[in-house]
């Protein structure tokens, strides 16, 4: 019976993991592509404290205060944190 | 008084190097993927397992134990825990000191916490484990807890889903005691009530056995570091643990420590690959939760310790050598399994959290909310308990279970 449960929580675990990995592939960031020199003088990133176009983890936050942070600069909570959802 | 014996513990080495070669994988490959904070992260996880299995620190069984015997060691250590979460919380939370900045989990009071918190009571006993009970029984192998997580994400996925509608339904809005009063009389004013509580819990038991259980481990090694590495630990020691790895979710994450957001992130994750147009819920559609969605779940906080309290608590069941403990799963307990995990994953959805979340969150960082949760969750539990007298799973009242 033992060696049954630890077969079946094995298969498990190795379902959850698999299922992980692919979640985690398809939402990998896109690897940064090197900017040419065109690009870099056309780029605005003197507007924008983060400098990286609306595809970067900066740009996650939606409209809290602070384009870089998870946390800081928004008093509402609920765009930081899984609290109270 | 609890008898103490010494037993020989036959560690599960093959279990013990898997769990530590996964979490020192994991750990590595969070810190290079992301951040050392988010390997931080799944490391406090670990220690939350590891706490919660060693002093094997349940919230059901020992509501449970209280509601049929009036024995009261789990409830009196959760009343403590919940104190000495809120003498930290209070003034991190309250500003006492500027440098450190933290949310409180604030969710509003109203009648969805009250049905939330009330369904979530009856599925803790029917489930066999609250949202950490559950998790850590997972990491230690218990195979009729794979049936209840499944349906605990099944329901938060349903709970998720009706969330609008119940919040639509009357309710005070949000109310945090330390905005209130202020942090120093809110914590006085609470650890009153608390005090009050641990008395009323005490006097209760002593009048029904005439003593009160101490909070000495039932096991006893003759090394302190034996007992600390094998088990069983104090259930005090489990007390200071889940405090201290509390607080440092507080401080590292900017809010108290929760679970079942990420049960609700991976249904609503699963239900998406399978074809299931989630994002366009109300829920899923906007802010924080839509933000989750939309990237990988080892980005997620709260996944992120969910899976490090499942590591932890399968290394502390190996070294214990109680990893995947023997047991046949009959038909009645699948039955209650599903049922009591769709009631707690709606319930945890429908009430802003569970035991953790809504509860020692809600409470040790002054929301009004959590103290409704506990009334609201007790209440079902109660319920809950006659349900499994009624199921034959337990002993009517007053006869040994």
């Amino acid at each position: 019976m033992k060696k049954t449960n630890r077969l079946i929580v094995g298969t498990a675990f190795s379902l959850a993991a698999i299922a992980v990995a692919i979640d985690h592939t398809q939402h990998r960031l896109p690897e940064p592509v090197a900017a040419t020199q065109e690009q870099a003088v056309s780029d605005d990133s003197d507007e924008s404290p983060c400098g990286l176009s609306s595809e970067s983890p900066c740009s996650m936050d939606d409209e809290s205060s602070s384009p870089c942070s998870m946390d800081s600069g928004s008093d509402d909570e609920s765009e930081s944190s899984p609290c109270g959802l | 008084m609890v008898e103490s014996v010494i037993q020989k513990i036959k560690t599960d080495k093959l279990i013990v190097l898997f769990s530590l070669f996964s979490i020192l994988a994991l750990s590595l490959f969070l810190q290079n993927e992301f951040s050392l904070k988010q390997a931080l992260f799944f490391l406090i996880g670990i220690g939350f397992g590891l706490t919660l299995m060693y002093a094997m620190f349940g919230f059901t069984g020992g509501w449970r134990t209280y509601i049929r015997s009036r024995h009261s060691v789990g409830v009196r250590a959760q009343i403590l825990l919940l104190a000495f979460s809120s003498l930290l919380f209070f003034p991190i939370i309250g500003k006492a000191f500027p440098e450190l900045s933290a949310h409180a989990a604030l969710g509003q009071i109203g009648v969805s916490v009250i049905v939330g918190a009330f369904l979530f009571g009856i599925g803790m006993q029917l489930g066999g484990g609250c949202g950490s009970g559950t998790l850590y029984t997972v990491g230690q192998g218990q195979t009729d807890m794979l049936i209840t997580i499944s349906f605990f994400i099944i329901g938060s996925l349903l709970g998720s889903y009706h969330l609008p509608w119940w919040l639509s339904m009357p309710n005070i809005g949000k109310v945090s005691l330390i905005s209130e009063l202020g942090w120093l009389p809110a914590l006085l004013l609470q650890l009153a009530v608390l005090a009050l509580l641990y008395q009323f819990v005490s006097s209760r038991e002593k009048k029904r056995h005439n003593a009160v259980q101490d909070f000495s481990a039932k096991i006893k090694h003759e090394k302190f570091l034996d007992q600390l590495i094998y088990g069983p630990w104090p259930i005090w020691w489990g007390v200071i643990g889940l405090t201290l790895f509390g607080l440092a979710t507080l401080l590292l994450a900017g809010y108290p420590w929760s679970i079942t957001f990420a049960y609700g992130l991976w249904g609503a994750k699963i239900w998406s690959a399978l074809g299931g147009d989630v994002a366009n819920w109300a829920y899923w559609s906007d802010g924080y939760t839509a933000k989750a969605l939309n990237q990988s779940v080892l980005a997620d906080v709260t996944s992120i310790m969910d899976f490090g309290i499942i590591f932890g608590a399968m290394l502390a069941a190996a070294l214990a050598g109680k990893y995947a403990p023997e047991g046949k799963v009959i038909p009645k307990r699948v039955l209650t399994a599903i049922i009591g995990g769709l009631l707690l994953g709606y319930g945890s959805r429908l009430a802003f959290g569970c035991n953790i979340g809504a509860m020692l969150g809600g409470i040790a960082s002054g929301s009004l909310h959590g103290w409704l949760w506990l009334v609201a969750a007790f209440s079902g539990g109660i319920v809950g308990v006659k349900i499994r007298v009624w199921m034959k799973f337990d002993k009517p009242y007053g006869k040994a279970s």
